[in-house]
Formats: structure tokens, C-alpha cells, sequence
């Protein structure tokens, strides 16, 4: 059995889900009481594969909100990781997919020091960020997205904004590799990290995001925000992609002109409805095909028996692995979201 | 961003040596004491409206004795007087509804209040103090915490086989008794704090193991949910 667990992008968010989903005594409440609540499953899950393989999963609600780490709750946001990860345990979960927030709580906070939780020894390598899959899958947009908007990579500039991070290092690994784009643009906070990947790459454009906006022609998000940032739209170039694979979305302008094309990125489509009801409740337009990479990478693990951590630890991401689930991903029919 | 790498559950340097801190455990220490002897006497009356497992209750009743004894040494090696009157006062409301409810021989209602709250609560509490109490401390509740899931263990069996005419009556005691507990933690929340027990932690734990323990009895998710919060934002 495969798990995933996630949370959902704001208070205001989980509020109306509680009330859409009939759970009153959660849906009048404040961060006060989300702080406080426990795990739940809140979804059983069948996924069928192109091969015809049929798998079960569960999801597990943590509760935890990201504004919990803006009001610096840092010991109830990580008692929700730790508690939901013990619970989907307790299920009798093979394998279970960290989504948005949860896999960054665990590596910021050091929270693989935690192997005791009352009466449960913590089994890690139960568990995967679903990162792997994730990289994979915004690489594959980059590729399909110039394609369909008649960017020529081999011409063309990609920024890649929380460079750093461990999907985004290994998207720019990835492309480097695997694509022949011309120029990787950099954009990341920390300046010792952006050397340490600039040197390792041998390559890529160190940048500010208001310097690397109006040269890019496609740039990928995949910073770690608790909210969405404002970006100046008149200074972008055209054509441009905007590949926003962030939980929330990095970007919260809403962007409707011509020739600038806004991809949800790192969510794949499968090619047989899923019955469920948790991709609803995070707004995706086709939500019986649409889902986070990370989700799908517990998803192929489980299909193909893999019941170990494939993605774990801070850049730790092979080019390898990531054609190793790509490869399983198309195997299953998943495909990256491109419309 | 987050920011700095941060050890969420090291021990934050706590003086128990200090006033403050002596001033704190003389309560807590007395309500652990005091519950403890609450519920070898709870599990000494259930016997009687459980003659078949007398024996066995009367098993864990001479556990939380023993229990009890550990937290009295607990006290006195930091030379601390629990206050029994407040822990006795705190009990009041809740050993009340279990003396009625004993009275009438509601069984369900019983197992409810001791078997299923005040253990689970227990268990909470004893979880959360292991990782900031003091070393002798910690030795003495890592062993209770053991024993007490034994005991819920007992209740959840019982209210489990015998689910289909528990539920109403367990649906009923928890709306009566569980805002208790909420307004019984509060008055003691500031004093868990110095001791280094957050009250969101303690209310969450407490959720787990109940909701759980309400799961294994035969409630769905949704009635879980209902159940475990109940009164949690009025208290």
C-alpha cells in the first residue's frame, strides 16, 4: 500500500475544505486549533496502471498550514510532519510520499534525528520526498513546453528560481545533462549554495529574479515560499514560459497576456481516472488525472515494489534516478501536465 | 523561508532545581499521584460492575499503585510537597460524573471516563514530560507509560465487542465529560509550560491516542473527528 501525505496551502484553504467535507467542528477554527489537530486520513485510494496493475493507497492530512511557519509555530509544524509520518506508519503503509512542505520541514529541521515517537520506531526508509519524480517531471515540461510554444532550447535561456533547493539543483543538473539549452540562470538566496552548484555544473548565471526575469525565456519555480510573490509582468520577455511548480504557487499574480504561458508545474496527468477526492480539494482542473509528481513517485514505487526511500536527503538526486522514475512514470502512464 | 536549522525537541536547559520549577511540580506531581489513586479506586468499582474480570482489573488497579509510589519518589527527589488538596479539587468534576455513573451501574459511561479519557490522557502527558523531565523522573514514567497502554488497552477490548449497544452511551459521556478535560488542562497549562509540556502538544497527542483508541472501538473518521474535538474551542 502506498500513502501520501500533504496539507493544504493556507488557513483560509483548509477552512472551506472542512466545511465543504462536513467537518464543522474544524472549519470555524484558527491557526490555534490546527496547531493542535491530529493526522487523519481523509482518503482510500485505488490507482490502476496502463499495464493493468492495481495498487491501494492512503492519504494522510497532517494539518499542518504554512502559516504556521510564518507565525514561527516551528514545534507544532514539525510535530505535523512527524505525527502524520508515525500515523501513515501505523496504517501499515509500505510507502509514503512527503508532499509540499513536508519533506522541507523534515530536512530543514533535522527531523531524521527523531527515530523514537512514543511507543513507534520512526522507519524511514518508508518514506520518499517524491522530489525525484518532481525534477523529472519539470525537466520534461521544459522540454515539451519549448517545443509546443517554439522555444528553441538550444537558443534559449532558463532560469531557475530556488536553484539551490534539492528539486531545483536537480532540475539544473538535469537540463545540463539531458537538454542542450544554451544559458541556466541561477536564482536562489543563499550565495555560498549558488557558487557551491555554480562549480559543480561548471556552468550557469548567478542572478536576482528581477534581473533574470526579462532575459529568460522559460523559468521554473521551485522556490520554497509560504506565500506566493508579486512579479512585475511588463518586464518578462516574449514568448515566455513561467513553470510554477510550487506548494502554494510561488507566484500569486495572476498572469493572462499575450505570448506568457503559466504551466502547473511538476503535476503529471495518468491516463486512467484515479477515484478520489483530494486533488478537488487543491483546485486541479481535471482533478480524476491530475496530481503532484511527488504523490505519483509513491505511486510507482508501490507499483514497481520499490518499498525504500528512492528520494531522500538534501540534493541527493542522481541524473540516473531521475531516468530511472521517468522511466516507470511513462511505464504506468503518467505524463507530464503541459496544457 | 524557514530559516535556521532548529532541534525542535532538545532539552531547553530546564533549572529543576529552581522555585519556579519545585513551585510547578508540587501541582502536576500531586494531580499525577492523585490520579493514579483515582484510578486504582476507578478500576477497584469497575470490578464490581465487571465481576468476570474482577481479577484482571484488579491486576491494573495494583499497577497504578505501584504507579502512584513511583511519582512520590519522583517528588521527593526534588524535594517537592505535591499539593494533593488542588489535585484532589481538580479531579472533582470528573470523579463525580464517574461516581454517578458507577451509581447507576453505567458501565459504558465508566469505561469511557477512565479507560478511554483518563488514559489516554495519561499517555499524552507521560509522552510529552519523557523528553524534558529530569533523569530520575524519566526512567520512572517511560515504565508507567508502558503499563498504561495496557489499560487502554482494556477498555477499548471491552467497548469493542461490545460496540453496537456502547455507542449512543459513549457518544453521550464524551460530550459530558471530554470539555472537562479541556477546561481541567487549562488550569494547569501554565504550569505544564514551565515543566516544558506545550499545551498544543499535550491537546494533540491526546487526539491521537483517543482518536485512535475510538477507531480501534469501531467510530469512523468523521465521527472521530466530531468526538476527539468536542468542547476543545469553548474550554
Amino acid at each position: 500500500m502506498f500513502g501520501l501525505i500533504g496539507h493544504l496551502t493556507s488557513l483560509a484553504h483548509a477552512q472551506a475544505v472542512a466545511k465543504d467535507l462536513g467537518y464543522e467542528e474544524y472549519a470555524g477554527q484558527g491557526l490555534e486549533f490546527w496547531c493542535m489537530a491530529p493526522p487523519q486520513v481523509v482518503d482510500d485510494i485505488t490507482v490502476t496502471s496502463i499495464t493493468g496493475q492495481v495498487i491501494q493507497g492512503k492519504y494522510v492530512e497532517s494539518c499542518f498550514l504554512p502559516e504556521m511557519l510564518a507565525a514561527k509555530q516551528f514545534k507544532a509544524a514539525t510535530r505535523k510532519i512527524i505525527n502524520a509520518m508515525v500515523y501513515a506508519q501505523k496504517q501499515g503503509i509500505d510507502i509514503t510520499a512527503l508532499g509540499g512542505f513536508s519533506s522541507i520541514i523534515f530536512e530543514t529541521f533535522n527531523l531524521s534525528q527523531i527515530r523514537q515517537v512514543r511507543n513507534i520506531h520512526l522507519e524511514i526508509q518508508k518514506f520518499t520526498t517524491g522530489n525525484t519524480h518532481t525534477a523529472y517531471i519539470l525537466c520534461r515540461q521544459v522540454e515539451q513546453t519549448s517545443i509546443k510554444f517554439g522555444i528553441d532550447l538550444s537558443k534559449a535561456t532558463v532560469a531557475v528560481c530556488g536553484a539551490t533547493g534539492d528539486i531545483g539543483s536537480a532540475v539544473c543538473k538535469w537540463l545540463d545533462a539531458r537538454t542542450d539549452v544554451k544559458e541556466l540562470v541561477l536564482v536562489a538566496r543563499n550565495q555560498e549554495r549558488l557558487q557551491e552548484l555554480r562549480s559543480q555544473l561548471g556552468r550557469g548565471k548567478v542572478m536576482g529574479i528581477e534581473e533574470a526575469l526579462p532575459i529568460a525565456d522559460i523559468v521554473v519555480w521551485v522556490a520554497s515560499m509560504a506565500k506566493g510573490m508579486e512579479i512585475d509582468v511588463s518586464t518578462l520577455k516574449r514568448p515566455c514560459v513561467l513553470i510554477d511548480g510550487g506548494y502554494p504557487k510561488n507566484m500569486s499574480t495572476s498572469i493572462q497576456i499575450p505570448d506568457v504561458y503559466v504551466i502547473n508545474g511538476g503535476i503529471v496527468e495518468h491516463s486512467i481516472d484515479i477515484d478520489w477526492k483530494i486533488m478537488k480539494i487543491v483546485s486541479m482542473s481535471a482533478p480524476a488525472r491530475q496530481l503532484f509528481a511527488c504523490f505519483a513517485e509513491s505511486m510507482l514505487l508501490e507499483f514497481e515494489g520499490w518499498h525504500t526511500n528512492f528520494s531522500w536527503g538534501r540534493n541527493q538526486i542522481t541524473i540516473e534516478n531521475m531516468d530511472k522514475i521517468g522511466a516507470v512514470s511513462i511505464k504506468h502512464g503518467f505524463r507530464p501536465l503541459i496544457a | 523561508m524557514i530559516g535556521q536549522i532548529f532541534a525542535p525537541f532538545a532539552d531547553e536547559n530546564i533549572d529543576y532545581r529552581s522555585e519556579t520549577y519545585r513551585d510547578a511540580y508540587s501541582r502536576i506531581n500531586a494531580i499525577v499521584i492523585e490520579g493514579e489513586q483515582e484510578a486504582h479506586d476507578n478500576y477497584i468499582q469497575l470490578g464490581e460492575l465487571l465481576p468476570n474480570l474482577k481479577a484482571e482489573l484488579a491486576s491494573l488497579a495494583k499497577m497504578e499503585i505501584r504507579h502512584k509510589k513511583g511519582f512520590e519518589a519522583c517528588g521527593r527527589n526534588l524535594n517537592v510537597i505535591p499539593d494533593l488538596a488542588f489535585a484532589k479539587e481538580f479531579f472533582n468534576s470528573l470523579h463525580g460524573n464517574f461516581q454517578k455513573a458507577f451509581a447507576i451501574a453505567d458501565v459504558v459511561t465508566c469505561l469511557l471516563i477512565q479507560s478511554l479519557i483518563i488514559e489516554c490522557f495519561a499517555i499524552a502527558a507521560y509522552n510529552i514530560y519523557i523528553p524534558v523531565a529530569d533523569d530520575f523522573a524519566r526512567k520512572i514514567t517511560e515504565g508507567v507509560v508502558k503499563d498504561e497502554y495496557l489499560h487502554l488497552n482494556f477498555g477499548e477490548v471491552w467497548l469493542q465487542e461490545n460496540f453496537a449497544t456502547a455507542k449512543d452511551g459513549l457518544e453521550v459521556a464524551n460530550r459530558q465529560n471530554l470539555p472537562l478535560v479541556w477546561k481541567m488542562l487549562n488550569q494547569v497549562a501554565k504550569d505544564a509550560k514551565v515543566l516544558g509540556m506545550e499545551k498544543d502538544a499535550l491537546v494533540e497527542d491526546f487526539m491521537i491516542q483517543y482518536g485512535e483508541s475510538l477507531g480501534k472501538i469501531g467510530f469512523n473518521t468523521r465521527e472521530i473527528m466530531r468526538m476527539s474535538a468536542m468542547g476543545l474551542v469553548a474550554a
